[in-house]
Parts: C-alpha cells; sequence; structure tokens
C-alpha cells in the first residue's frame, strides 16, 4: 500500500488525491478538521501551516492545512460557511501561532480555545490587515 | 514569590524587537510567555498589490539576512502556475546562492551567539570572516544584501568564473575549519556557556514542529534538501548533520557543522555547474488560475509559500508565507523553563530567530 492510500484509509476517505502545484490534496467532504487533526497525530505527520483566502463576493473563507509526512506536502482545503472553525490546538500544538494570526488578520474564530494577542491588529480590533473589510 | 520580568520589544538581550515577559522564582525563569508583531509590515497583503514582477522584489525585502531563499521559494511557487522550468545551470546557480546565504547566515548567528557569551574575540572574527562570504555573494550578485538573483524561470545572472569563486569558499571553507569550529566545539568559554542550558526535548520538538537546526539539534532528522530536493540538491552529495542533547551547545554544532557541510555542496555545484541557459528568456508568463506552494530549506528552516491566482491577472490572489522562525520561536518558552535568568539571552538567540520573517 503506497503512503498515500495508506493515508486515506486511516482518513477512511473515500476521494482522490489531486497532485497540483506541489501538493498532494484531498478533499475531505464530511470529515471535521479536529478528526483530521487526530488521525495526522497518528500517522506522525508533521504540521505545517494553515493558508487562510477570503473568497471572492460573499463566498467566505477557505482554510487550508496543510502537513508534512516523509517529504510529502499534504494539503486539506475546508470551505467556510461560517466565520469559525473548531480549533485544533489542543490537538496539535504547532497550530498554536497561525490560528491566532490568522484570527487577527481574518477576524476568524477558531472555536474552543482563548487567544493570546500577537498585535497583529490595529488598536484593539482584530482583523484588519489581510480581510477586505466592507465599509 | 514569583516575580516577572518583561524584555523587549526594545532590549540590549534582543537583536530585533519581540517581548518576552518572564516568570522568575529568584533567578530560576519558571515560565514565559512571548509577543511578536512589532515588526508587521503588511508585506502579504502588500504582495496582493504587485505585478509578477514587482513580487519578487518586493518578497526579497521580508528579511535581510536570507533574501535569496525568498525569492527561490516565491519563483519555485510561480513556475508551477506559469509553467516554467528552470535550465539546469540557473537550478545549479540557484544552489551555491542558497548554500552561500546559509554560510552567511550561520556564521552572522555565531558571532552574535560569541558576544552573548561574553566571547568578543569570536564575535570579531566571525564577522570578519562573514565578510569573506559578502564578497563571495558580491562578486556573483553585484550585492551584498538583495541579490536579485532570481526570477521566474531562472536566476538573472551568471557565475562566468566558476573557479575564482572556489578559490574564495576554498580559502573560507580553510579559515572556517581552522578557527570557527574548532574554537567553539573546544573552547571552554563556549562550552561552559552552551552545555545543558535550554534544553528543547526531541518529544517538544515533533510536538511543536519545529524545523531547521534548532529540530536536527533535538534529534529530529528533518532536512528538505533531502526528503524534497528542489534546484540542484538531488545531485549534490552532504550529510545531514544532527545532535541528540538539544541544548544550546547541540545547536551551535549542528550549525558548525552545517557550515562544512555548505562548503561541501559549493565545491560541487561549483565544479559540475553545466553549460548553458540560466533562463528560459520568457519576459511574459500566463500564469493558470490556482495555487501552488514551494518550500525550501532556509537556513532557519523549512520556508513555505503558498501562492494563488486567477488566470489573467497580472497579480497574485494571495501570497501566504510561512517562515521558520514562526514555528520555532514558540519553543523558547520550553527552553527557558528552569533556566537561570543570566542564561536566557543566549537561549533565546540560540534558535537563530529572525523577526523580520516573523511579523512579515
Amino acid at each position: 500500500m503506497t503512503l498515500l492510500a495508506e493515508i486515506q484509509e486511516k482518513l477512511g476517505s473515500t476521494g482522490t488525491w489531486e497532485i497540483k502545484g506541489g501538493v498532494h490534496w484531498l478533499t475531505l467532504e464530511t470529515m471535521s478538521v479536529r478528526a483530521l487533526a487526530e488521525a495526522m497525530n497518528a500517522l506522525h505527520a508533521r504540521f505545517i501551516t494553515i493558508t487562510a483566502y477570503q473568497l471572492p463576493k460573499d463566498e467566505g473563507m477557505r482554510l487550508e492545512y496543510h502537513w508534512d509526512l516523509d517529504g510529502q506536502l499534504l494539503g486539506f482545503p475546508f470551505k467556510l460557511a461560517a466565520n469559525s472553525i473548531d480549533s485544533i490546538f489542543d490537538l496539535c500544538e504547532a497550530a498554536d501561532w497561525i490560528e491566532r494570526e490568522i484570527h487577527e488578520e481574518y477576524n476568524l474564530d477558531f472555536a474552543g480555545r482563548t487567544y493570546e494577542p500577537l498585535l497583529l491588529r490595529r488598536g484593539d480590533t482584530a482583523g484588519v490587515n489581510l480581510r477586505e473589510v466592507k465599509i | 514569590m514569583s516575580y516577572k520580568i518583561p524584555i523587549g520589544p526594545y532590549h540590549p538581550a534582543l537583536e530585533e524587537p519581540y517581548k518576552l515577559d518572564l516568570v522568575c522564582e529568584g533567578e530560576t525563569v519558571m515560565d514565559a510567555k512571548l509577543h511578536i508583531g512589532f515588526n508587521f509590515r503588511g508585506i502579504e497583503h502588500l504582495a496582493e498589490t504587485r505585478n509578477y514582477i514587482q513580487v519578487v522584489a518586493l518578497m526579497e525585502r521580508v528579511c535581510g539576512i536570507c533574501s535569496n531563499i525568498h525569492t527561490l521559494t516565491l519563483c519555485q511557487a510561480m513556475e508551477g502556475l506559469a509553467n516554467q522550468t528552470p535550465p539546469p545551470r540557473a537550478r545549479y546557480i540557484r544552489t551555491i546562492m542558497a548554500e552561500l546565504e546559509r554560510l552567511h547566515s550561520h556564521v552572522l548567528w555565531a558571532g552574535i551567539a560569541a558576544k552573548l557569551m561574553g566571547f568578543k574575540t569570536m564575535f570579531m572574527t566571525c564577522f570578519e570572516l562573514r565578510e569573506k562570504v559578502m564578497d563571495v555573494l558580491q562578486a556573483i550578485s553585484g550585492n551584498r544584501v538583495n541579490y536579485s538573483m532570481n526570477r521566474i524561470g531562472g536566476v538573472n545572472r551568471d557565475i562566468s568564473d566558476p573557479q575564482e569563486i572556489m578559490k574564495m569558499v576554498e580559502a573560507l571553507e580553510a579559515e572556517m575549519g581552522h578557527t570557527v569550529i574548532p574554537i567553539f566545539t573546544t573552547s571552554r568559554t563556549a562550552r561552559s556557556r552552551c552545555a545543558g542550558i535550554g534544553v528543547l526535548t526531541r518529544e517538544k520538538a515533533v510536538s511543536l514542529g519545529v524545523v531547521g537546526p534548532v529540530a536536527r539539534a533535538s534529534g529530529v532528522e528533518q532536512d528538505l534538501r533531502k526528503a524534497a530536493p528542489y534546484a540542484a540538491y538531488a545531485e549534490m552529495e552532504f550529510d545531514v548533520p544532527v545532535q541528540a542533547t538539544g541544548d544550546v551547545t547541540a545547536r551551535l554544532l549542528v550549525r558548525a557543522l552545517e557550515i562544512m557541510e555548505s562548503c561541501k555542496i559549493l565545491r560541487q555545484a561549483l565544479s559540475k555547474l553545466p553549460p548553458g541557459e540560466i533562463n528560459t528568456g520568457e519576459e511574459k508568463f500566463r500564469f493558470i488560475t490556482g495555487t501552488s506552494t514551494s518550500r525550501v530549506e532556509a537556513p532557519r528552516g523549512e520556508v513555505l509559500y503558498s501562492v494563488s491566482w486567477r488566470e489573467g491577472s497580472r497579480n497574485p490572489s494571495r501570497v501566504h508565507v510561512r517562515t521558520p522562525t514562526f514555528v520555532v520561536m514558540p519553543a523558547i518558552r520550553w527552553m527557558v523553563k528552569g533556566a537561570r535568568l543570566a542564561d536566557t539571552p543566549l537561549i533565546q538567540a540560540s534558535i537563530d530567530p529572525c523577526y523580520s520573517c516573523t511579523d512579515r
């Protein structure tokens, strides 16, 4: 069994891996980000980062979670309907600062955690730096 | 009774601004909180307003020490979206520049570490040596800091006389082998200030996802040049130094050994430099809609660029940069717990932090 097939089995996903732009992408239709983090921990994958995108118009946000497994870069996209997603900080402490940074840059809530300020903010207002704010 | 000592954001113990709130009992550090963001420049946001030529110049300015690495990673990501493959000679020149940058970064760090140890003669020796590395970089690129070497599809400047550069590299290697490395690895001053302090265990290093020399000094064998080779690294023979103790001595040793491995890579790359073009020669690029991600082993560890584009646009729609210090810095909290207050400046410096990179 290949490494990617092993990951897929661990995740219980029926989707297919797509190799694009240097990343092995897998879209998880039903799995939560917390279940993904638990599965990645079980595989001893190294958490790298979360990339946040503000989608055009009113389509909301997309978060891309990246892990490294034996030099392979894995990517899992999550499209957010609401302005919130579960935090994985308690499962993966490497995600602490990037969750805090995205919270401050995009005013996105990672549910289930508290935030120490990283100071990437204007005054007391979080989420003014990267997110397009409608006035 | 515990008391709190705020260090920074502007403090003689720190090379750049960040804030460390230490909770101490007597002379022992019990806990620490870190605050960053004092250099925040909104570069990722600014990148969305720059075209594909301007964005390379912009991202070169994320960091003054590993500027070349930022453009290398960015160009590799953009090449994925513009269907460009750099010619072999360009890949070799990129490797040479990346290793020279690693040399100058590690020697700079060694100088700063020596200063914090109270070893000022060594500080001067390291900075003199760093000047010689800068001379090589200048001889190749014409610049001392922002080299402007990388472009989409290759590099901007050729190495016309590799043998001349080789002589400079051999002289550097000899000097490092005779002075910097033996002194750092054998002197009592270095040992007494570094051994057993600022320990980051392997388990904690894995849990925090730390990268680069800090991870390798905690026994985590991880180097993208081996695990996911880019540029011409697949054709180079070199070792990845790993130490198990996780203390400041281990970080010192890993970087010292990496200096010698960099010289080894430089000698191979210069002697095998293939003939041919240095870039694809294209000036205008068509980007496809999508996201491309690239990773490079910078002097401080893994750098990741995730670049998104919409077809027809001249500007990227998103550039996300994950720098090594951003993931290594949280480890300082665990390194200083239980340490003597007086060792804190050296412990925090031992990760070779870069706040410009971290804040972007």
